[in-house]
């Protein structure tokens, strides 16, 4: 039972990351890329918690947490370009 | 499974950098390098080496995005094809 609800949120994020990519390259402004790429950061974050339920390892919760503490300082320094202030 | 993730992740890296190459405004060729670092380091997470995944998500997220930014805002944003 559990694995079946592992498997259909994979399948979820699969269609999330293709529909965030797709934004990702179509988008015309620099601001729906920054968007798209904020939402495939907080996608692969889960990504990487389910991979770590999948494989059974603990330790895959660390990298989860390091890359939600660091990864928004790309989407800070992208939004202050974009207002002009870096 | 893990197979067929590994290779789905591959073409997608494969059609960031190209992309990445391709794109005429240089804010968005960081933001697909950026994206393309965000599945390698899920990809060193699958081939079960955290420790590397760790590493390139502070550098390849954070720190290169960053160091890229500031070299764009010294120069010019749009790529001049006359160059």
């Amino acid at each position: 039972m559990a694995e079946l609800i592992l498997n259909i949120a994979a399948i979820f994020m699969a269609i999330a990351i293709v529909l965030a990519s797709l934004r990702l390259i179509l988008g015309p402004s620099i601001a729906d890329r920054a968007v798209a790429f904020d939402s495939l950061t907080i996608i692969s974050i889960s990504l990487i918690v389910l991979i770590s339920l999948f494989s059974n390892r603990v330790i895959f919760l660390d990298v989860a947490m390091v890359y939600a503490i660091l990864s928004f300082t790309g989407v800070i320094a992208i939004a202050r370009y974009m207002e002009g202030g870096l | 499974m893990t197979d067929v993730f590994i290779i789905v992740l591959g073409l997608v890296m494969i059609v960031f950098a190209i992309l990445a190459l391709y794109l005429k405004d240089l804010v968005a060729s960081v933001i697909a390098a950026g994206v393309l670092s965000l599945f390698a380091s899920i990809l060193y997470l699958i081939m079960q080496a955290p420790d590397v995944a760790m590493t390139e998500a502070a550098i390849g997220a954070g720190l290169l995005t960053m160091i890229f930014l500031l070299a764009i805002k010294k120069t010019k944003q749009i790529e001049d094809p006359n160059d």
